[in-house]
């Protein structure tokens, strides 16, 4: 009896301590988090041609990056983005010197001008090139490059896998298929490696597109047999027996139907019907809500669980937060300084930079401190 | 695979949805709430992506079966693995003729479907998804869906018939993507560029101009592609599909052969 008392006061195993979703190192930051940040600094930049915000921004959202990217493949995209982006303002430049409109100002030097006949809608390549030109394309196609590097580091931050792990269980399906997808494309290298080490062990030439073909059908081959085995895999394991054996119901189809007819008569009415913006937006606002609820409904006859779901913490909710406030101070700037957000063509100026600025570039870079430290050998 | 009345209906609304997602700069008329600013193609690229959850998952749901799911993974994965081959050289877009003959062999709605499924896996593989995914799945998709809704050909013909289809649809794919991007390629301030002020006929003009100019060697370059690797490639494919539809019990369009 006293035993058992002494056992209870200082037990063996110890019991652990307290642990909390928001350890703070090595952990990934939700991907959706990520991507809800980048597509609000995108939505932010949408909003300017001021080149000195834009480059405040681009320098946050890279830093971020820096500061918060793994060692996996996927991170190191970011450079490629970058290209992309140059080659926007290079093509941008390129159509603005040889047919731009913007031909008042300052002249730079002057392209020979050659006239097109009728037919070419009576254009003029070449003429004068003027520094309110090449001032408007750097900024008008910065705009889009920041937006283009907002989306990279999407693509550099969030990981793809996981990311794919948490989608409504109404994708639960495609999700399926597109994991098969990721899993089944290095396995194909494999096989290619294997059928062309057959094919020269036989004697069989390996140049030419005779040779191709013999690579390519009997990987295809390989390929669709791997398809019908994994098929009768998941069968005999079960797949698909989890449903609730209900089909969806008939209210649901018809509600998902309703909902996508009012998200493409709102699209509609925004594009193409003067002066009714508000009735557009209700239209649309609501069919996405239709949607979403609609989807959930379905999703519910799947009883799917999620082997150790990625946590929805504080970090992530700074992150998002960060986007979203990011949204609102560029929003609030577009309102009260027009002249500051989208300055004039001509003549051409300096940009002004509103201390409000600074403020939406340090919230873009909150996320660089405010996340954990992803682990290292992240794959 | 065979497509429920259900999944018809979503399909021919997308179809309205994409056809609009595509020609937007041709619809806008001025004083609308979206004029041609920077924030339609956010828009879009917030919308597009809940079009094509609702339409897939509908399909997923009734349509989709356990073989014709693997089958779907398998296929992407190939496509997701051929579409670096060619990428960005002089058009060379290796891609489509694979959604095309599993269109062909499947039916209309699993064309949809791995039209989808192959592109946002090869974004997926090489860090590509952005603003741009959507209309590029969308499009695949109704690559798809039309290959499955050709008439019925046998030998010869059936391939001769899906070169075709793969030329027409190359060149359609090409300036439909260029006219959902012309605005942001060329800016609002060139003589050749989008003005939301003229209407859609001044616009179609200077777009079949900018086409013309910019793109007919990257459309020539895909049809080509596509016409050559139909040729080559359809008729030993085919059987495999269809041999594969067979015995994995996939309830395919037509059988013949």
């Amino acid at each position: 009896m006293t035993r058992q008392v002494a056992r209870v006061e200082r037990p063996i195993v110890e019991a652990p301590a307290p642990t909390s979703h928001t350890r703070l190192v090595g952990r990934t930051t939700h991907p959706w988090g990520w991507w809800g940040w980048a597509l609000g600094a995108a939505v932010a930049v949408s909003l300017t041609r001021n080149l000195l915000l834009l480059t405040l921004v681009v320098a946050a959202v890279v830093w971020v990056v820096l500061a918060r990217r793994t060692a996996a493949p996927w991170a190191r995209s970011v450079g490629a983005y970058f290209t992309l982006a140059l080659m926007v303002i290079g093509v941008r430049m390129f159509f603005q010197l040889t047919v731009g409109g913007l031909r008042e100002g300052t002249v730079l030097f002057t392209l020979p001008e050659v006239q097109l006949p009728a037919w070419a809608a009576g254009i003029s390549l070449g003429g004068p090139v003027t520094l309110e030109a090449v001032l408007f394309t750097i900024s008008d196609a910065g705009r889009l490059a920041a937006m283009l590097i907002c989306v990279g580091a999407a693509n550099a931050l969030a990981n793809p896998r996981r990311a794919l792990r948490a989608v409504p269980p109404a994708l639960y399906e495609l999700s399926v298929a597109v994991v098969i997808a990721l899993s089944v494309a290095p396995q194909l290298i494999e096989s290619g490696v294997r059928v062309r080490r057959a094919r020269r062990l036989r004697g069989g030439a390996s140049r030419g597109w005779r040779a191709v073909t013999a690579v390519v059908i009997p990987v295809f081959e390989d390929a669709i047999d791997r398809s019908l085995l994994l098929a009768a895999g998941m069968e005999s394991r079960g797949y698909g027996r989890t449903h609730d054996q209900r089909r969806v119901g008939r209210g649901t189809s018809v509600m998902l139907m309703g909902a996508l007819m009012c998200v493409t008569l709102g699209t509609f009415i925004l594009l193409g019907v003067p002066g009714s913006g508000r009735w557009g937006a209700l239209a649309l606002g609501g069919g996405v809500v239709a949607t979403v609820v609609g989807l959930r409904r379905s999703g519910r006859r799947l009883a799917v669980t999620r082997y150790r779901p990625d946590p929805w913490g504080w970090p992530e909710a700074v992150v998002l937060g960060c986007g979203a406030t990011a949204i609102a101070i560029a929003g609030w700037l577009a309102h009260t300084q027009p002249n500051a957000m989208l300055p004039p063509i001509s003549p051409a100026a300096w940009p002004t930079l509103h201390p409000a600025m600074i403020v939406l570039a340090l919230v873009v870079a909150i996320p660089a401190v405010a996340t954990p430290l992803p682990p290292r050998d992240e794959r | 695979m065979r497509t429920s009345r259900r999944s018809v209906v979503m399909l021919g609304i997308a179809g309205v949805m994409a056809l609009m997602a595509f020609c937007w700069p041709l619809l806008i008329s001025p004083g609308a709430a979206l004029q041609g600013n920077s924030l339609t193609p956010l828009v879009f690229a917030l919308i597009l992506p809940v079009v094509l959850g609702v339409v897939v998952s509908e399909l997923g749901q009734h349509d989709l079966e356990v073989s014709s799911l693997a089958m779907l993974g398998v296929l992407s994965a190939v496509g997701a693995a051929v579409r670096p081959l060619g990428a960005g050289t002089a058009g060379i877009e290796t891609v489509f003729f694979l959604v095309i003959l599993a269109g062909r062999v499947f039916g209309p709605g699993f064309g949809f479907v791995l039209g989808n499924t192959t592109l946002f896996t090869s974004a997926l593989l090489t860090s590509g998804v952005g603003p741009w995914l959507p209309y590029q799945m969308l499009a695949a998709g109704f690559v798809g869906l039309g290959a499955g809704l050709l008439p019925r050909a046998r030998g010869w013909l059936e391939v001769g018939m899906l070169a075709a289809y793969g030329a027409v649809a190359a060149f359609i794919f090409g300036a439909l993507m260029d006219l959902a991007f012309w605005p942001f390629a060329l800016g609002g301030e060139s003589q050749l560029s989008f003005d939301p002020d003229a209407g859609a006929l001044t616009n179609l003009h200077h777009f079949a101009l900018y086409n013309l100019a910019t793109s007919l060697g990257w459309n020539l370059g895909r049809a080509l592609t596509n016409v050559a690797l139909l040729l080559l490639l359809a008729p030993p494919l085919l059987r495999v599909l269809r041999r594969a539809a067979r015995r994995g019990n996939l309830r395919p369009a037509q059988l013949d052969s």
